[in-house]
C-alpha cells in the first residue's frame, strides 16, 4: 500500500528549500513551510482572476483536475533577495499547463490544451526563462515562464512521451518513451538514440555537466546511466541496482580540475520510500559502488498494516560537503504530516530516520494505548526542589589557604572507608578518583558488602567455627534433621523436599562445612548432601556461580574419592551435575527467578541504608567546610 | 550583507487596490505581502531610513502605484507590481507622516478621472509632518514639528507652515479626503482641504479637551470626528466646523451662532454641534477607526481588545485575546478584509464582519520593558551558531526562535504556563536563556516576582528538542536552584550535556543530564538533569560563568575575581587577579588560550587574560555591551558603547552622527583592532558569529559563490539585525562605497538602505602588518605628538584619526595588582 502512495505523490521543493509542494492526486496542492513544519497554503480550486472572459472554461471543482507532473521553477534574476519570481508549474491530465505564483497565492498563467492528452513532463534549463513540457501526443512545447506564451512546439516522437528532461545548459533535450532520444534543442535535430528500457521511462535526468543521462523505467529495479557523447555505443555505461523501482532521481557531479574532488553523486528514491545514494569518482566506480540507504524506521509492526506507512517521499541533493558525502534535504514521514530534515550522508553508512506521529489522526483502537504510553515517556518532567544538591560534589580546592581543610576532608573520607572490608576499600579508592561515575561504583560496592555479610551469616566463611554450624543446625528450619542418626532414604527425601530451596541450600552449605571439617560422620552427612543435590539441583546450580559450594564439595569429594567408596558414586554424580551446569543455567534461572528477585530486593534495602550513612558523612564534611 | 528583523508595525500598512497585497513599512524598505498566503512577494528598496508612510494610489484595480515617505527626507513614487521606482522628491527634512488628500478627493468626486487618465491629478498636494532639524533639540519649548504642504508635481514644498508642534505628529485624514488633522497635546487641529486650484489659505479649526489626546479619526461621510485621550475616553464631535468650513463668509457667522444653539459637551468657543464621550478602555487609546460604511467605530489600546462601537447607539462588541497591544487597523476596499497591527510585531488579517483572524504575518519579537531590578541580570539573546538562529525572550513568557538567514520565525516555546494579558502587572520574568552548542538543548531561568515581599521564586528549566524544527520539550524543572538567590549566568558545556549556573548567593552548580550517567538498575529514571557539583569561592557572589572551547576548564567570576575549575572533579585550579568592578561576562576566545572578562559600572573594562601565564594580557577601559568569538579562529568581536564624551567629540565628525556604539574586531594577541564598524542603538544590542551553512542559504551560495567561513551578526536594541562577513575585504570596500553614495544622496533603485540605518561603515581598516604605526606605550599621550611634525611626514588622515581615537581610549597593558 505504501508503494502505491509514493508513486502517486507529486512533490517539489522550491529552490531555496523553504517551501515544499505536495499533491496526492486529489487535485489539491499543499504548500508546506519546511522551516516551521507547517502547512503554508493550500491550493484547491485555482481560479484565474484575470481570466474573466465568458469563454473561459468553467471550473468543475478540484476533484476533476488531475495533476500529472509538478516542477518548481525559478527564473534566475541576478538581483539578490528578489522575491516573487518562483513559480510552481503543473501539468494536468487534460493537457493544460498551469503556473502558480506560490507566494502571492494566485494563478500566474495557464496554457489551456497545450498537449492533446496528458502532460507527462516539465523541465527547464537552469538559466533560461522558458519551460519545456512534453505530453502524451509526442509533442514538446516551449513556454515562456513569465507570461505563459507558447514559444514553440515540435514533434519529438511518434509515440507518447513518458519522460523528458533538459540539460542544465539548455542545449540538449532528452525525451523517452521506451526508447530514449537525445535532441538538440535549438534545431530539434536528433543526436543520439538509446534503447534498452523495456517499458516507459518514469524518471530521467541529466547530470549537471550534461555528460550522462540517468533513467529508470516503470517496474525496473535499476537506474541506467547513459553516456551521451559515447558515439555509437548503444548500451548503458553503468547500471545501479535497487531493491524497488525508482520514482525520483537527483544527481550532482563535481568535475573540477582538482584531483580528488571529482565525483558523481546520484540520489534516488524507490517506490517504497527508501532513499538510495551512490558515489563514484567516475562511471565505472559508480557502477561498482554500493548504495547508501536512508530509510524510515517503523515504530512498530502495526503501522505497517496501517494504511500509508512512513516513508521518504522527497529528497534533494543539496550540496557536497566533502568527497563521498552529501548534504541531503529530506521530507519524510507520512504525506499528511511530513517532517523535514537536513542530513549529512557519508557514503557507506546507512541512516535510519525515526518517524513521529505528531499531528496524525490514527484509528482509535490500535494506537490509543500505545500513544498514551509514548506520551508518558515523552512528557515526564523531572522536578527538583531546594534540596537539589545533596548528591553533588563539593569543591576540592587545590590552591590557596583552604589547603589544610582540604587535607582533613580527604582524610575523613579515607577513614570512613577503611572501616569497610578490603574489597570495598580498594574499589572506593577508585571511586574517589573517578567521581564521574561515582553512583554506579557505589552500587557495586554495597552489593559486595552484602554478599560478604550474608556469607558470614551463613557460616560459609572459613573462620566460622562449629558453634555457628550447630546453631544453624539447631535453628527452627532444620529441626527435623538429625544428622547424628541414620535415617531411611524416604524420610530423608521427604524432609529435604519439605524444605524451601534456599533453606535446603543453606543446609547443604552447612553439611559441606561439617563434612569438610569432619565434625560429623561422613556416613550421616553424605546421604543428606546427596538428597539435597538430587531434590534441589536446580537451585543449587543457580546459586553455584556465586557461592562455589558445589565446587568446594567437589574438591572435598575428589580428595577423598580414592579412600571412600560411596564418595565415588557421589563424585560421578557431581561431575555429571557440573557438566550440566553450563547447559542448564538459563532454564534454572528462569524457574527460580522470583526467588532471585527476593534476594535482590533485600540487597536494595541495604543499599539505601548505606547511602544514608554516606550522606551523613558528607554533610558533616560540608559543615566543617562552612566553619 | 543580509539585513532583517525589521518592525512591521512602525507605521500603518496599506492595502493595494485589489486587496490582494498588503504594503508594510519594514525599516527602510516597503515589503509587499500577499494577503492570501501571508508570504512576502517583493520589496521596494530605495529609502535610506525608516519609511514612515505608505499611501496607495486608489483607482483601477490593475494599477499599483504608491507614494512612500521616509525619515531620509524623500517622497518616492513606486509601481509596486514590479518594484520599480518612478519618482523621487527630496524634501531634505525627515518626514514623519504624509497624507495626500487629492487622491481620495479624486476618487469620490471625480470617478471618471482614474479611468480616463492614469496620471496624478494636476497640482496634487501632499501634507507632510516633518521635523525641523534646524531647531536645536535641547532648547526649551522648541517647536520641531511642522505641518507643511508639498506640491507633488513640481517636487517642492509649497505654501506656509500650517502648524508647529513640539514633536512631529501623525496626520490623520478623512476617508473622503476633505479634512485632515493632527493632535497637539490637549487640542485637535483640523483643516479642510482647499479646492484644487484655489490659492486661499487652508481653513483650520481647533477643538479642546482637558486631557492629552492620543489620536483622532474622521468619519467617512459625515462631518464627525472621534478622538481618543490618554485616559481611555473616546470623544466624538458631531458637525465640527459647520461655521468655519461653510462656504459662506465665516467671520460674520461666528458671533451669532454661539448664542443661539445649545451645544452639549462643547468646550468654549469650539466649532462643533455636540460632543459625546464613551469610556471603556482603562488606558490610552492607540487605535481608532470608523468602519468604511460609517456605522461602527473600532477602538483598541494597551489591553489588546478590539472594541466595536455601534455609532448610533454606543453598543459594544469585543474581539478579545489578541494578546498584544493594538496599534493600527487598516481596512481595504474589499469590505471583508482588514488588517490589524499589534505591538508584538504581528499583523493579523481579519475577516471583517465576524472579526476572525485568517492569517498572521509575524516578525521578530520586539524588545519589551520589565522591572528595572532585573534588567541587569537578563541575557538578551541566545544564538544557535550552527543553524543561524537567535532565541529571544518575548513578553508573553515565550522564547521565540528566529532564523537570521531566512528572516522569519521558526517556532515559539512557552516557558511559563501562564496567560499573558497585555497591561497586566508583570509577575513572572524569564530572565535567562541559553542554548547548547548543537542547539538541541536549552535552559531557561524564570523569576516569579514577590508580592509584598513574599512568594518570590526562581526556577531553572532544562529543555530538549528532537529534530531541527526546535520543538523543545521540558525535561527538568528545578525550583529554587540556588536557595533564594537569583541566577546570574547560565552556560552550556561545548560538547557534553553539562550546564553551569552561577548565582548571586555565592555558589555555582554544575548540572548534568542523567543520560550521561549509566544507571542500569534504575530503569525508571528518565533523562532528567541533576546537580553534579556545587562550588563556591569565599562566599562571594558568582556573577558570570563560561566553559572553555574544549570543555576542560570552567571559569566562574566571583565578583571581581576569576576562578578556574575542573568541571568534572570540581577542583579549583587557579584564581586570576582582581578587577575593580564586578565582572558581568566571561568568554573564552575560541580555541585560543585567552579568556575575556567584561566588567561594567563606573569603571568599565574589557580584559584579555592569558591562560598559560595566568595573567592579564591587555585591557581596554571600554563599556562593552556584548562579546563573541569564532570557534576555531583566535579573533573576537566586541560591541562597545561609545562614552558620552567621545560621542560629543564625534558629533562634529559626520561619521559618528547618531551612533552610540562601535563593533571592534580583535585578534586576541593584539590590542590593535583589525576592523571597526560604528553602529546605532548599540545599548541593549547583541553580537554573534554564525557559521554560514543554513539550508536555504547554502543553496543560494552554491549557485553564487562560496559562502564565507563565518558571519558576524549584530542585533541592535530594536531587534533589527545585519549579517556580514567580517573578514571579507570586499565587504569593507562595498560598504565604503555605499557610504559615499549616501553622502551624495542620490536616488537609485538598487541601493541598499541598510548602511544608512545601521551605519555599518568601516571608518578605517587596519592591516596587521602595518609597520608605520607608532609603537604604543602605556602612559603615552599620542595626541600631543601625532599631529606634530611637518605635513609630509604625517600619516594619511584616516590612520591619524584612528590613532587619535585610540589615544582617547585609555589603554592598560599587563597591570600587576
Amino acid at each position: 500500500m505504501a508503494s502505491s502512495n509514493i508513486r502517486d505523490l507529486l512533490t517539489a521543493f522550491n529552490p531555496s528549500l523553504d517551501l515544499f509542494a505536495i499533491s496526492s492526486g486529489d487535485g489539491r496542492i499543499k504548500i508546506w513551510d519546511t522551516v516551521k513544519g507547517q502547512v503554508q497554503t493550500e491550493f484547491t480550486d485555482i481560479v484565474s482572476t484575470e481570466d474573466t472572459s465568458v469563454f473561459a472554461k468553467r471550473e468543475r471543482g478540484h476533484l476533476s483536475v488531475d495533476y500529472t507532473c509538478m516542477k518548481w521553477f525559478t527564473s534566475e534574476r541576478k538581483k539578490k533577495r528578489k522575491l516573487g519570481c518562483s513559480l510552481l508549474v503543473l501539468g494536468t491530465g487534460g493537457g493544460d499547463v498551469l503556473a502558480l505564483d506560490v507566494t502571492a497565492g494566485q494563478l500566474k498563467w495557464r496554457v489551456t490544451d497545450c498537449h492533446a492528452g496528458r502532460v507527462s513532463a516539465i523541465s527547464s534549463a537552469r538559466s533560461s526563462s522558458s519551460i519545456c513540457t512534453a505530453g502524451a501526443d509526442g509533442m514538446v512545447c516551449e513556454i515562456d515562464s513569465l507570461t505563459g506564451n507558447l514559444l514553440g512546439k515540435f514533434k519529438a516522437s511518434t509515440k507518447a512521451i513518458s519522460s523528458m528532461s533538459v540539460s542544465a545548459d539548455g542545449k540538449i533535450l532528452a525525451t523517452a518513451a521506451a526508447q530514449m532520444k537525445i535532441l538538440n534543442l535549438s534545431d530539434h535535430k536528433k543526436i543520439q538514440k538509446f534503447s534498452g528500457h523495456p517499458g516507459a521511462v518514469r524518471c530521467m535526468i541529466f547530470t549537471e555537466n550534461g555528460k550522462y543521462i540517468l533513467s529508470s523505467a516503470v517496474g525496473e529495479r535499476y537506474i541506467a546511466v547513459w553516456n551521451i557523447d559515447g558515439g555509437r555505443k548503444q548500451s548503458a555505461s553503468a547500471v545501479l541496482a535497487m531493491e524497488h523501482p525508482a520514482v525520483f532521481l537527483d544527481s550532482r557531479c563535481i568535475d573540477s580540475g582538482e584531483v580528488g574532488d571529482a565525483g558523481l553523486y546520484v540520489l534516488a528514491i524507490s517506490e517504497v520510500g527508501v532513499c538510495y545514494f551512490w558515489f563514484g569518482k567516475n562511471v565505472e566506480e559508480l557502477w561498482n559502488a554500493k548504495p547508501t540507504k536512508i530509510s524510515v524506521s517503523y515504530e512498530d509492526s502495526l503501522s505497517e498494516t496501517h494504511r500509508g506507512s512512513p516513508a521518504i517521499f522527497a529528497a534533494i541533493l543539496q550540496g557536497i560537503a566533502k568527497p563521498a558525502s552529501g548534504q541531503i534535504f529530506v521530507a519524510s514521514g507520512l504525506p499528511v504530516k511530513p517532517s523535514f530534515q537536513k542530513i549529512l550522508l557519508h557514503s557507506g553508512t546507512d541512516i535510519k530516520l525515526s518517524s513521529s506521529r505528531d499531528g496524525v489522526l490514527l484509528p482509535m483502537s490500535q494506537s490509543l494505548v500505545k500513544s498514551k504510553r509514548g506520551q508518558d515517556v515523552q512528557n515526564r518532567v523531572v522536578a527538583l526542589d531546594r534540596a537539589n544538591a545533596e548528591d553533588a560534589l563539593l569543591p576540592i580546592p587545590k590552591i590557596f589557604d583552604s589547603h589544610e581543610k582540604n587535607k582533613r576532608h580527604e582524610k575523613l573520607r579515607f577513614d570512613t572507608e577503611e572501616v569497610m572490608t578490603d574489597l570495598e576499600d580498594s574499589r572506593s579508592h577508585a571511586g574517589l578518583v573517578k567521581r564521574k561515575d561515582g553512583m554506579a561504583e557505589f552500587e557495586v560496592d554495597t552489593a559486595a558488602i552484602c554478599m560478604e555479610d550474608r556469607l558470614r551469616s551463613l557460616g560459609l566463611l572459613s573462620r566460622v567455627d562449629d558453634q555457628t554450624i550447630n546453631s544453624t543446625l539447631n535453628s527452627a528450619a532444620f529441626k527435623c534433621i538429625d544428622i547424628q542418626t541414620n535415617m531411611p532414604q524416604k524420610k530423608m527425601r521427604m524432609a529435604v523436599l519439605s524444605m524451601v530451596p534456599s533453606d535446603a541450600y543453606k543446609l547443604l552449605g552447612v553439611l559441606v562445612a561439617i563434612w569438610q571439617t569432619r565434625s560429623g560422620s561422613g556416613n550421616y552427612v553424605l546421604p543428606w548432601i546427596y538428597s539435597i543435590l538430587v531434590n534441589h539441583s536446580h537451585y543449587v546450580m543457580s546459586e553455584e556461580p556465586e557461592t562455589q559450594v558445589l565446587s568446594s564439595l567437589f574438591k572435598v569429594t575428589k580428595s577423598r574419592m580414592a579412600a571412600i567408596q560411596p564418595l565415588l558414586q557421589l563424585s560421578g554424580r557431581l561431575q555429571l551435575v557440573m557438566a550440566q551446569i553450563d547447559k542448564t543455567t538459563n532454564t534454572g534461572n528462569q524457574i527460580l527467578l522470583h526467588e532471585d528477585q527476593k534476594y535482590e530486593s533485600e540487597d536494595e534495602d541495604e543499599d539505601v541504608n548505606e547511602i544514608h550513612y554516606r550522606e551523613e558523612d558528607d554533610s558533616e564534611i560540608s559543615s566543617d567546610d562552612d566553619q | 550583507m543580509i539585513g532583517g528583523g525589521n518592525s512591521y508595525v512602525s507605521a500603518p500598512p496599506a492595502f493595494s487596490t485589489d486587496a490582494r497585497r498588503l504594503l508594510v513599512c519594514t525599516g527602510a524598505v516597503v515589503s509587499v505581502f500577499s494577503t492570501s498566503t501571508g508570504l512576502q512577494i517583493l520589496s521596494l528598496e530605495g529609502h535610506n531610513a525608516l519609511v514612515t508612510s505608505v499611501v496607495v494610489v486608489p483607482g483601477n484595480k490593475a494599477l499599483s502605484f504608491c507614494w512612500t515617505a521616509s525619515l531620509d527626507g524623500t517622497l518616492r513614487y513606486w509601481d509596486f507590481a514590479v518594484a520599480e521606482l518612478m519618482k523621487t522628491i527630496d524634501i531634505k527634512m525627515p518626514i514623519y507622516s504624509m497624507v495626500i488628500p487629492a487622491l481620495l478627493l479624486g476618487q469620490t468626486e471625480n470617478g471618471v478621472q482614474e479611468n480616463g487618465s492614469k496620471v496624478m491629478p494636476a497640482h496634487a498636494f501632499a501634507y507632510l509632518s516633518i521635523e525641523n532639524t534646524q531647531v536645536q533639540d535641547n532648547t526649551p519649548k522648541a517647536l520641531r514639528g511642522q505641518i507643511r504642504k508639498c506640491n507633488l508635481n513640481e517636487s517642492r514644498l509649497a505654501g506656509v507652515i500650517l502648524a508647529e508642534t513640539r514633536k512631529p505628529e501623525v496626520i490623520s485624514i478623512s476617508p473622503s479626503g476633505k479634512f485632515f488633522g493632527i493632535r497637539n497635546k490637549r487640542r485637535l487641529h483640523i483643516w479642510r482641504t482647499p479646492a484644487k486650484d484655489t490659492k486661499l489659505p487652508v481653513a483650520k479649526i481647533t477643538l479642546h479637551h482637558t486631557r492629552n489626546f492620543t489620536l483622532l479619526a474622521f468619519h467617512p461621510t459625515k462631518r464627525l470626528v472621534a478622538a481618543g485621550d490618554t485616559s481611555g475616553r473616546i470623544l466624538i464631535w458631531r458637525g465640527f466646523g459647520n461655521r468655519t468650513f461653510s462656504d459662506g463668509d465665516k467671520l460674520v457667522n461666528r458671533g451669532s451662532m454661539h448664542d443661539e444653539k445649545e451645544r452639549p459637551g462643547i468646550r468654549g468657543d469650539d466649532d462643533a454641534d455636540s460632543c459625546t464621550t464613551w469610556h471603556w478602555h482603562p488606558t490610552g487609546i492607540n487605535l481608532l477607526r470608523f468602519s468604511s460604511d460609517g456605522a461602527y467605530l473600532y477602538s483598541g489600546g494597551m489591553e489588546g481588545v478590539l472594541v466595536d462601537w455601534q455609532l448610533d447607539t454606543g453598543k459594544k462588541k469585543f474581539l478579545p485575546r489578541i494578546g498584544s497591544p493594538l496599534l493600527y487597523l487598516t481596512d481595504s476596499l474589499d469590505p471583508s478584509l482588514s488588517a490589524i497591527s499589534c505591538a508584538d510585531n504581528q499583523i493579523h488579517l481579519l475577516k471583517m464582519p465576524s472579526m476572525e483572524i485568517t492569517k498572521s504575518i509575524s516578525g521578530i519579537k520586539l524588545p519589551f520593558s520589565y522591572p528595572e531590578v532585573y534588567e541587569g541580570i537578563s541575557s538578551k539573546f541566545a544564538f544557535d551558531h550552527t543553524a543561524g538562529l537567535v532565541a529571544l525572550r518575548t513578553e508573553n513568557y515565550r522564547i521565540q526562535f528566529y532564523s537570521l538567514f531566512d528572516d522569519r520565525e521558526i517556532s515559539e516555546v512557552q516557558v511559563c504556563e501562564r496567560n499573558h494579558q497585555p497591561g497586566d502587572e508583570v509577575s513572572v520574568i524569564v530572565t535567562l536563556v541559553s542554548l547548547s552548542g548543537d542547539g538541541s538543548m536549552m535552559s531557561t531561568v524564570e523569576v516569579n516576582l514577590p508580592e509584598d515581599g513574599i512568594g518570590g521564586l526562581v526556577c531553572l528549566k532544562f529543555w530538549a528538542s528532537e529534530s531541527q524544527n526546535k520543538n523543545f520539550k521540558l525535561s527538568t524543572i528545578v525550583y529554587e536552584p540556588h536557595r533564594d538567590a537569583g541566577i546570574s549566568a547560565l552556560a552550556f558545556h561545548p560538547t557534553r550535556q553539562m550546564v553551569v549556573s552561577s548565582s548571586y548567593g555565592g555558589d555555582f552548580k554544575i548540572w548534568v543530564c542523567s543520560d550521561e550517567i549509566q544507571q542500569k538498575q534504575d530503569s525508571l529514571q528518565h533523562s532528567g538533569w541533576m546537580c553534579h557539583a556545587v562550588g563556591s569561592y569565599k562566599k562571594k557572589p558568582m556573577t558570570a560563568a563560561a566553559f572553555s572551547a574544549d570543555g576542560s576548564v570552567l571559569a566562574v567570576a566571583a565578583e571581581t575575581i576569576i576562578t578556574l575549575w575542573d568541571p568534572d572533579n570540581n577542583v579549583l585550579v587557579a584564581v586570576l587577579g582582581e578587577m575593580q568592578m564586578p565582572i558581568v561576562t566571561l568568554y573564552f576566545a575560541g580555541k585560543s588560550e585567552y579568556l575575556l572578562s567584561i566588567s561594567r559600572g563606573s569603571k568599565p573594562q574589557l580584559s584579555v587574560w592569558s591562560m598559560s601565564k595566568l595573567s592579564e594580557s591587555w585591557s581596554y577601559k571600554l563599556e562593552i555591551e556584548d562579546v563573541t568569538c569564532v570557534e576555531d579562529l583566535s579573533s573576537f568581536a566586541v560591541l562597545a558603547l561609545l562614552p558620552k564624551s567621545s560621542t560629543c567629540m564625534g558629533s562634529n565628525e559626520p561619521n559618528f552622527q547618531g551612533k552610540d556604539g562601535v563593533i571592534l574586531l580583535f585578534n586576541v594577541t593584539d590590542p590593535v583592532p583589525l576592523a571597526i564598524w560604528s553602529v546605532r542603538k548599540a545599548k541593549g544590542g547583541g553580537l554573534a558569529f554564525l557559521k554560514g551553512n543554513s539550508p536555504s542559504f547554502q543553496q543560494q551560495s552554491i549557485l553564487d559563490r562560496n559562502s564565507p567561513k563565518a558571519w558576524l551578526v549584530y542585533i541592535n536594541a530594536d531587534h533589527e539585525y545585519i549579517l556580514f562577513d567580517p573578514y571579507d575585504n570586499d565587504a569593507h570596500e562595498l560598504s565604503l562605497t555605499k557610504g559615499k553614495r549616501r553622502v551624495a544622496a542620490v536616488d537609485e533603485t538598487a541601493q541598499f538602505g541598510y548602511a544608512s540605518i545601521y551605519g555599518e561603515l568601516p571608518q578605517f581598516e587596519m592591516k596587521r602588518d602595518q609597520t608605520v604605526l607608532a609603537p604604543y606605550a602605556p602612559s603615552q599621550r599620542p595626541w600631543e605628538t601625532i599631529f606634530s611634525g611637518s605635513s609630509h611626514n604625517l600619516l594619511p588622515l584616516p590612520k591619524l584619526c584612528l590613532e587619535f581615537m585610540e589615544s582617547l581610549l585609555e589603554r592598560r597593558t599587563t597591570t600587576v595588582e
